[in-house]
């Protein structure tokens, strides 16, 4: 036996329903340009009957709030791939960079390339050998090193200047990281004591904003825990937020390097493989560079060894029989030895041309020093195919790094647009829904009106009579 | 089945890939370049490198032999004006021999042979450009002096017996010298002692022993021809590598340009493709993405 008073009540409470499936809808419109936003769907729920004489009267229905549309494996799986792009882009562009020491020389008598270069100044002994005692062609010999030297030096230079340069990017983004570490457990906590049995609407957002940016910047695992809570620790295992508490990543300089401590442990080769952007410029820094500068320092620690010996072991033009001195500053050891190449001889006729106690007119210690062109002294490869062969790894692994970052940025731009589908404002929907809610309202407030009246007539016991 | 709200945003970024894409056709079209960084293409930038050292080596060596023929041509020509020296004397000495002349005509055949003597002396120190190319590798001392004190005269060799050689890039090792004591001294025919040993035998007035020393000088001819043929051998030998060499550099230039040279047809092909692909996609996105049932409500 229903009542009219319930009736209006159930009513009431059908206005209230509607009002804030607006709400619902209006808070989805309002956010339909912001990209980390997730739409959110009202809830409807209806209310339990009431039973009355074993009757069922329905008590109408509740909204009790917004449900956020999102896929959690979804989120994460873009958040992996984010991870792989990131440190993939961020090491092309340091290759790209590192790459451009070694441009190709466009024709052979272009400068500024240290193929041509190597060949030029063995050249020049080739003409020295026709005559040994000019001194023009003596000149071009010391030119050539000097442009030889200049050209591998500067190239070691702006290897060593990337590197440091890299070095400090890292320090930067480590403080981002941990920033947005120490924000998802404040996040993560309030989850957990606001809702931690369901999804937590726009607190959630927040967290998957945090994770995204994380993603981008580290290499990350994310474990859920219990009551909503949510671990976080970096590719390679170790801990950095859990439970509410966020640990800081450290960082110490190790051999001139800036190193990255997690509690006491050196985590810096694990960031290396782990991804994000911090993934890249470690691998440069750490890897790429490195290689890179290690055969140069080859190439310049044999040259001038080499060339040293030979000028040591001939006759020169002021009377030196044997020891005529060294034409390139002699290196120590292999490291360092690109960054420190320079021509330290100053007077042509120190030039020992001539064989052991020869006269000035003879050409067998020009001979030799051509004849290095030629032999496998570096590394055991003759020092033009030592420099093709750098050129043709450092390619490759460019070539390769941008294949694979194409692939990668392709792959994050389809998981978004999953994710976009999914979680997305789409504004036709929002405004369909406005309409039925709105038609919903018209009806349940028209049911109003009508309910009033009948109150009225019933009160007035059957009398018809207008409603004040 | 949902679609993703934002793809406008996405187009745009096609746009930036196109613009991209726009970018590197329009700077290989400018430069000409095909390979304009190592990572373009790793392969060809190797070949290059190995390309141009090749290249490079021939051309050094092409213009290393127009400075060394020079100074062989000198050699070749100061050897020929010996052997028609020797001949002259020769002549003189048959002359001086056949027992017809009388002393005082022996005496003045004497001098003529002595005269002969200090132009072959001169000859045997040519200079080119300031190097003296019979003294071996003492090319900065007079190879020969002369002392005329004693009889017969003496000639003292200042040089040494270093050879000289440069070597092609095919690795062809030519002689560039012959050292002047073994020309003009040397113990198996000894052309300077010859020409001495004539001089003091028909100072006397008498034919002395002219007759063995005429032989003697017949044979230090023929020895001086045999020498002026290796430099004649180097000369041949240092055109050809040099022909050879400019030949390759020749070949390997056009292939190196082949390798890094950008195909302008291609290229142009190209960027005009992907100007209307960006024209296209621009209009594309000023269409779409406009509206939602929000301006029917």
């Amino acid at each position: 036996m229903g009542t009219i008073n319930s009736a209006m009540a159930l009513i009431t409470g059908a206005l209230d329903a509607d009002q804030m499936a607006l709400n619902v809808t209006s808070n989805n419109v309002a956010n339909a340009s912001n990209q980390s936003y997730t739409r959110e769907v009202p809830n409807w729920s209806e209310n339990q009957p009431i039973y009355l004489n074993g009757l069922a009267q329905g008590a109408g229905i509740t909204v009790t709030g917004g449900v956020s549309q999102r896929d959690r494996v979804l989120n994460q799986r873009l958040d992996q791939q984010q991870q792989l792009s990131a440190s993939s882009t961020s090491l092309l562009t340091a290759l790209t960079t590192l790459q451009s020491s070694f441009t190709p020389a466009p024709s052979s008598t272009s400068t500024g390339s240290i193929g041509t270069d190597i060949t030029n100044f063995f050249d020049s002994y080739t003409q020295l050998e026709s005559d040994p005692a000019s001194n023009p062609l003596r000149q071009q010999v010391l030119s050539s090193a000097t442009t030889l030297a200049a050209d591998i030096s500067g190239a070691a230079a702006s290897l060593n200047a990337q590197q440091s340069s890299i070095d400090q990017s890292t320090t930067t983004v480590v403080s981002q990281v941990n920033a947005l570490t120490s924000s998802l457990a404040q996040v993560t906590q309030e989850i957990q004591s606001a809702s931690p049995n369901q999804d937590a609407g726009v607190l959630e957002d927040q967290r998957q904003s945090d994770l995204s940016q994380l993603s981008q910047l580290i290499g990350i695992n994310q474990i859920t825990t219990e009551k909503n809570g949510l671990s976080v620790t970096t590719t390679g295992g170790q801990l950095l937020e859990s439970e509410g508490a966020s640990f800081p990543i450290t960082s110490g300089s190790v051999n001139g390097v800036t190193h990255f401590f997690l509690g006491t442990s050196d985590i810096t080769a694990a960031l290396a493989t782990g991804g994000g952007q911090i993934g890249g410029l470690l691998t440069a820094r750490d890897q790429s560079i490195p290689t890179t500068l290690a055969s140069l320092d080859q190439l310049a620690y044999s040259i001038s060894t080499q060339v040293n010996t030979v000028n040591n072991a001939g006759t020169d033009l002021v009377g030196d029989n044997g020891n005529a001195g060294n034409i390139f500053n002699a290196p120590t050891q292999v490291a360092g030895s690109a960054a420190a190449m320079a021509v330290v001889m100053t007077d042509p006729n120190k030039i020992a041309a001539a064989g052991l106690g020869l006269g000035m007119g003879d050409d067998s210690n020009a001979l030799a020093a051509a004849n290095l062109a030629t032999q496998s002294f570096v590394n055991g490869q003759t020092p033009s195919n030592f420099y093709s062969n750098l050129v043709s790894t450092l390619g490759a692994t460019v070539s390769e790094t941008a294949t694979q970052n194409t692939a990668l940025t392709a792959s994050v731009t389809q998981l978004q647009t999953q994710v976009s589908s999914l979680s997305g404002v789409s504004l036709d929907d929002e405004a369909s829904n406005l309409e039925e809610f709105q038609r919903s309202y018209q009806a349940a407030s028209q049911t109003f009106t009508i309910l009033n009246s009948v109150m009225a007539s019933a009160l007035n016991l059957g009398v018809e009579t207008a409603v004040a | 089945m949902r679609v993703d709200p934002f793809y406008v945003v996405n187009l745009s970024s096609s746009l930036d890939q196109t613009q991209a894409s726009q970018e590197q056709l329009t700077q290989e079209l400018s430069s000409g370049l095909r390979v304009t960084s190592i990572g373009d293409d790793p392969v060809a930038a190797a070949q290059n490198v190995q390309l141009l050292n090749t290249i490079q080596q021939d051309d050094s060596f092409t213009q290393t032999t127009s400075l060394t023929q020079g100074m062989l041509q000198v050699t070749d020509s100061a050897l020929g004006s010996v052997v028609t020296q020797l001949n002259q004397a020769l002549s003189l000495a048959g002359q001086a021999n056949n027992g017809t002349l009388n002393s005082s005509d022996l005496k003045a055949i004497s001098n003529q042979i002595a005269g002969i003597r200090d132009e072959v002396l001169s000859l045997a120190n040519t200079n080119y450009q300031g190097q003296y190319v019979f003294g071996g590798s003492q090319t900065g001392t007079t190879p020969f002096t002369l002392n005329s004190a004693s009889t017969p005269a003496t000639v003292t060799y200042n040089g040494d017996s270093d050879v000289n050689t440069l070597v092609s890039p095919t690795g062809q090792s030519i002689q560039l010298n012959v050292p002047g004591n073994q020309i003009f001294t040397s113990a198996t025919a000894n052309v300077l002692g010859t020409l001495n040993n004539l001089v003091a035998d028909y100072a006397s007035g008498t034919a002395g022993s002219g007759v063995a020393d005429t032989a003697a000088l017949n044979t230090a001819l023929n020895f001086v021809s045999q020498q002026r043929v290796t430099i004649d051998n180097s000369i041949t030998r240092l055109t050809s590598a040099s022909g050879t060499a400019t030949q390759e550099a020749t070949q390997l230039t056009a292939v190196q340009t082949n390798l890094m040279q950008a195909d302008i047809a291609g290229v142009s092909t190209q960027l005009s493709l992907a100007q209307s692909q960006q024209s296209a996609l621009i209009d594309v996105i000023a269409s779409l993405g406009q509206g939602s049932l929000f301006d029917k409500l």
